[in-house]
């Protein structure tokens, strides 16, 4: 082959498309052997060092994890062309079998290898647990670890326990708590909170006065937070004494104040409220999938395999940042693992009826519209 | 000096014109300087360029899609401009913020940057290094620690309270604490460019004007303030742009109280999943600032201030 | 100018001293400057002419002594409540001004009405000769010589009783300079006003002054009417300072005088400073050195041979090897020496046309 100025322009040239196609530098990985490489798009925890290096060392491979705090980026990502950058997506559950499967950016995995992991789970997650599967109940798509109860946080010391599950979502109608409390920024979450806040199921197409509904709570609510802000303001605003409680929270953003030795710190689960059932309570539940990746990695299956084991299982339970109770606690050799004052941590005694209390995270069909009513009455709240 | 420049211009310009475009190219390229530029000019249009232009797409793009390049539509304009969105007391914040901070700062820098040329002597290295230091720790990390110092039964607060002296007021979460928050963040991208500017003013000028009989404000005025106004400006500028863009101040400091534009260009692109929307506002803040940068260059005349004519 | 001594003091300097840490740049000086005089402070750089001068217009306070204006007490007077105005040796004209904004800046300070400005701004355009088109020139566009001018006019224009010159022609090519140290000259007999002038030169000095004060290391050392510095300086430094001179040192032998380095016995006067002293320097002027004719005699002679001549214009400087020293003997063109060089000639001098100073 003849190398003249023209082809290598059109070389360029074509490069440069791939450049501007994928805003991520994944295009050269693509064209290179993927044996001992593996990218993970996550939530935090599976990108720390504990969880990775140990995986690095026994493969040699070059493990390259991005951590993101919500989940639709996540997808959006996958939808802007970077599936052929990512192996594994971890996100929560309703996002595999409503959304990623059926818009074919996850491919499904060998059900005979990982279906017996989730004998070994608790109860709840027996095979076929739901949200692994597709619609179709014959695919299984992702691998279920960290989960948990998540509606709002209170300093039991201020307003006790009991107090807090039976007046539940309405401590944030009262007028005396207005100034505080404070709202944790995931803005998708306070989007579900501000719903039941309202009296409403988020988790519908809403009419629209329940829109209307919606709005003047999410004003209202707004108004009255003495902040906004990440977990580590909220904690530190919960420890310091500016706030009592705070809306949208649970053992995710209130186990690292709990480990810190406040144990009054609590996630609340409401005895009853507006969903499906009357149920009070919403959880999460992560799947991580296989990315349906062109070039996927060998590593995908052999890493979820990895954090299956049960010394794994524990270290992403407390991996550095939050800490979560995990499935495989219902393999006694993974719940052996757990100290005293680390399942405290993880409101391990009431985490069962915690649970029962939930219904799971979904999908809100008229979530664009929710969001931009809440963003409009974060802005006039100043 | 200036004919001798026109008429070259004049001699040169119709003859460049009959070269033939390639030929022009060409010659061009066998300039070695051109050929060393090659790799820089490449990475300043992957890296600089191409995402602008990539926002500049974006915010054309059908809102909440991703069909960049594959379809036009200005709703993202007309939602951001229609009268019931309050996306504009977002902006109002942050150039209210960002007008603040910088006369804030102007005022604050002022006698630091006086001293630091005229009076510190050889202590102003040692000042310009503890204003400098404060960089080497991340934005956040500071803000965080502001906020400890003030949050309730922190270190202002604990320590008043164990002198008995009462508790301390109520500061943190309010605009004024973000104000505070970027005046000190910035103080240093107002303060070195007017000590640049104030440099630049000959000690003799100052000498000059007093044995004139101009008093000290009066030297200020008529001297210092108009031979220092690059730096000034500069620093205006400078503090003004990234105090517009700023955000870390309002989430940290202010716990939200205020939603700052570039919050909103970020909740636009992560909770809402809105690119298009993101990029329409970001083409806004970026052509607010560029246009704001032209007019102050264009009035800001350097060689004349620094006296080269 | 008419007799000093009938003018009254305007600025007193009664033992003046300026210390920095523990260097003392101006020591113990006293001096009277009088009314309307030209008063030239010369010396070379690191002197202490600038520290002196800075004293007076109020740039520093001095360490010790006392500064009166009138006989008032002046020493703690900062320099914008003086009526003194110094124009600087970098001119300190201000670049984002104009030619006239400059001029009109001390009126401005005062609070002068614009119309007024400009009419007084003109006036002084002239009388410093700026054409009046170059009021609204931007001043940085100026060659030396206008820049000049327009520092000129704006200190006038703050209309000061005592106006302070620090070196402002030492950075102009010769001829400019001649022209405007007569028009510095002329402008100081039209005002009326005290003028202080520093320059490391002494040509300058001679040219303009009234007076003159020689400065070395931060001592006055002589002060006197241009006439009196150039035919009696007090030292060998003042007389190496005012011009090029033959130096010739002598010790004392019985009751005359021994050459050293140079045969022969001379007749000298005592040294004046130190009639006692057993060694001298004499100062001859080369003007005051003259050819002798065969048969011709004078007080003192030497043998010599000339090795170079220089034309300085109407004069001619003829440089003469007598030993191993260079004697100077300078001529007016019209007394040329003809077939001047390798010429074996004989030099002579009278003692009256000769200093004595200390060694």
């Amino acid at each position: 082959m003849t190398m003249n100025r023209r082809s290598v322009l059109k070389g360029m040239a074509a490069g440069g498309l791939a450049l501007a196609a994928s805003p991520f530098a994944g295009a050269r990985s693509a064209f290179a052997a993927r044996e001992k490489d593996l990218n993970i798009l996550c939530w935090e925890g599976y990108n720390s060092a504990q969880v990775l290096d140990p995986f690095r060392k026994a493969h040699g491979a070059t493990v390259k994890a991005e951590s993101l705090t919500n989940d639709p980026t996540m997808i959006n990502r996958l939808r802007a062309g970077e599936t052929n950058v990512w192996d594994l997506i971890n996100v929560n559950n309703p996002w595999a079998r409503k959304v990623m499967y059926p818009e074919k950016l996850i491919r499904p995995l060998p059900r005979e290898t990982f279906e017996p992991y989730f004998d070994k789970m608790l109860p709840q997650f027996k095979p076929p647990y739901k949200w692994a599967m597709d619609d179709s109940g014959t695919e299984l798509l992702g691998m279920c670890q960290r989960f948990g109860p998540y509606s709002f946080v209170v300093n039991t010391k201020k307003i006790d326990r009991k107090t807090a599950e039976d007046v539940g979502w309405d401590l944030f109608n009262d007028p005396k708590l207005a100034g505080r409390y404070g709202i944790l920024e995931s803005d998708d979450w306070n989007v579900f909170g501000l719903f039941v806040v309202a009296g409403i199921d988020p988790f519908k197409k809403h009419t629209p006065d329940e829109m209307a509904k919606f709005e003047e709570t999410a004003k209202r609510v707004f108004k009255g937070a003495k902040l906004i802000g990440d977990i580590a303001a909220m904690n530190q605003a919960l420890i310091s004494g500016e706030i009592d409680l705070h809306l949208t929270g649970g053992t995710y953003s209130v186990s690292p104040a709990r480990a810190d030795g406040y144990p009054e710190m609590r996630g609340i689960t409401p005895l009853r409220g507006p969903m499906a059932g009357g149920k009070g309570g919403i959880a999460w539940i992560e799947v991580t999938s296989l990315v349906n990746n062109p070039q996927l990695s060998p590593l995908a299956e052999t890493f979820l395999k990895y954090v299956q084991q049960p010394e794994v299982a524990h270290t992403v339970a407390f991996a550095e940042g939050t800490y979560n109770p995990v499935t495989q606690m219902g393999n006694p050799d993974c719940f052996k693992l757990f100290t005293k004052t680390e399942l405290e941590a993880i409101q391990w005694d009431s985490l069962e009826e915690d649970m029962a209390r939930c219904v799971e995270y979904d999908i809100v069909p008229d979530y664009d519209q929710a969001l931009d009513i809440m963003t409009a009455a974060k802005r006039v709240r100043g | 000096m200036s004919n001798a420049m026109t008429e070259t211009t004049l001699a040169g310009a119709p003859e460049a014109a009959r070269a033939p475009l390639s030929a022009r190219f060409a010659a061009l390229w066998a300039a070695a300087g051109v050929r060393c530029a090659v790799p820089v000019v490449v990475l300043l249009a992957a890296g600089f360029l191409a995402p602008l232009i990539a926002i500049f797409a974006y915010s054309f793009a059908p809102p909440r899609s991703f069909d960049v390049f594959r379809a036009f539509s200005l709703a993202n304009y007309a939602e951001l401009f229609s009268p019931d969105n309050t996306v504009w007391l977002s902006f109002a914040w942050s150039i209210g913020f960002a007008l603040v901070t910088c006369a804030l700062l102007a005022v604050i820098s002022y006698p630091i940057a006086y001293g630091m040329v005229f009076l510190f002597g050889r202590w102003s290295s040692l000042v310009s290094v503890l204003f400098v230091f404060p960089l080497f720790v991340s934005e956040n990390v500071r803000l965080y620690g502001w906020v400890l110092f003030f949050i309730k039964n922190g270190v202002l607060d604990g320590s008043l309270k164990w002198l008995g002296l009462g508790g301390a007021p109520e500061v943190l979460y309010t605009p004024g604490a973000i104000l505070a928050g970027m005046v000190y963040t910035y103080l240093p991208f107002m303060l070195f460019p007017l000590t640049l500017g104030l440099s630049m003013v000959p000690r003799d000028l100052i000498d000059a004007a007093r044995d004139l009989g101009a008093n000290r404000f009066q030297i200020w005025r008529e001297v210092e303030v108009p031979l220092a106004m690059p730096g000034i400006l500069i620093g205006m500028l400078l503090t003004f742009v990234l105090a517009i863009g700023a955000v870390s101040e309002a989430k940290i400091l202010g716990g939200q109280s205020v939603i700052v534009i570039s919050h909103d260009i970020e909740i636009a692109f992560t909770y809402a999943q809105n690119w298009p929307l993101g990029s329409a506002l970001a083409v806004l803040v970026t052509a607010f600032i560029g246009a704001l940068t032209l007019a102050v260059f264009a009035r800001l005349d350097l060689d004349r201030l620094l006296g080269r004519r | 100018m008419t007799d000093i001594k009938d003018k009254k003091p305007i600025l007193q300097l009664v033992g003046v001293r300026k210390t920095f840490n523990d260097f003392a740049a101006v020591e113990k000086i006293d001096l009277d400057i009088f009314e309307g005089e030209f008063f030239t402070i010369v010396g070379p750089s690191g002197s202490g002419k600038t520290t002196m001068l800075r004293m007076l217009a109020g740039m520093e306070a001095p360490s010790e002594g006392n500064i009166t204006l009138h006989g008032e007490r002046i020493n703690d007077v900062p320099a914008n409540k003086r009526p003194t105005c110094l124009v600087f040796q970098s001119l300190a004209l201000f670049p984002h001004m104009s030619v006239g904004q400059n001029i009109e800046f001390p009126l401005k300070i005062k609070g002068v009405d614009a119309a007024t400005r400009k009419a007084r701004a003109l006036e002084l355009m002239a009388i410093v000769r700026l054409p009046a088109s170059y009021y609204g020139k931007n001043v940085m566009k100026c060659s030396g010589g206008e820049r000049q001018r327009v520092a000129l006019a704006r200190a006038l224009a703050y209309d000061p009783e005592v106006l302070f010159f620090d070196e402002p022609l030492s950075a102009i090519d010769y001829k400019l300079k001649k022209i405007l140290e007569k028009e510095l000259k002329d402008l100081h007999r039209e005002t009326g006003k005290t003028f202080i002038y520093i320059t490391h030169s002494l040509e300058e000095a001679m040219v303009m002054s009234d007076r003159i004060g020689v400065m070395r290391a931060g001592r006055l050392i002589q002060v006197g009417t241009p006439e009196e510095i150039y035919a009696a300086p007090v030292d060998r430094f003042v007389s190496e300072f005012v011009g090029e001179v033959n130096v010739i040192e002598l010790k004392r032998e019985g009751e005359g005088w021994r050459g050293v380095n140079l045969p022969g016995a001379f007749r000298a006067a005592p040294p004046k400073d130190a009639p006692q002293a057993d060694s001298t320097f004499v100062v001859v002027r080369p003007e005051f050195m003259r050819f002798l004719n065969d048969g011709e005699e004078a007080d003192n002679t030497l043998e010599g041979v000339v090795y170079n001549e220089y034309s300085l214009g109407s004069r001619i400087q003829y440089q003469v090897r007598v030993g191993d020293k260079v004697m100077l003997v300078e001529l007016s063109r019209s007394n040329a020496l003809p077939a001047a060089a390798n010429r074996n000639v004989r030099l002579g001098w009278d003692v009256r046309d000769a200093i004595s100073v200390k060694a």
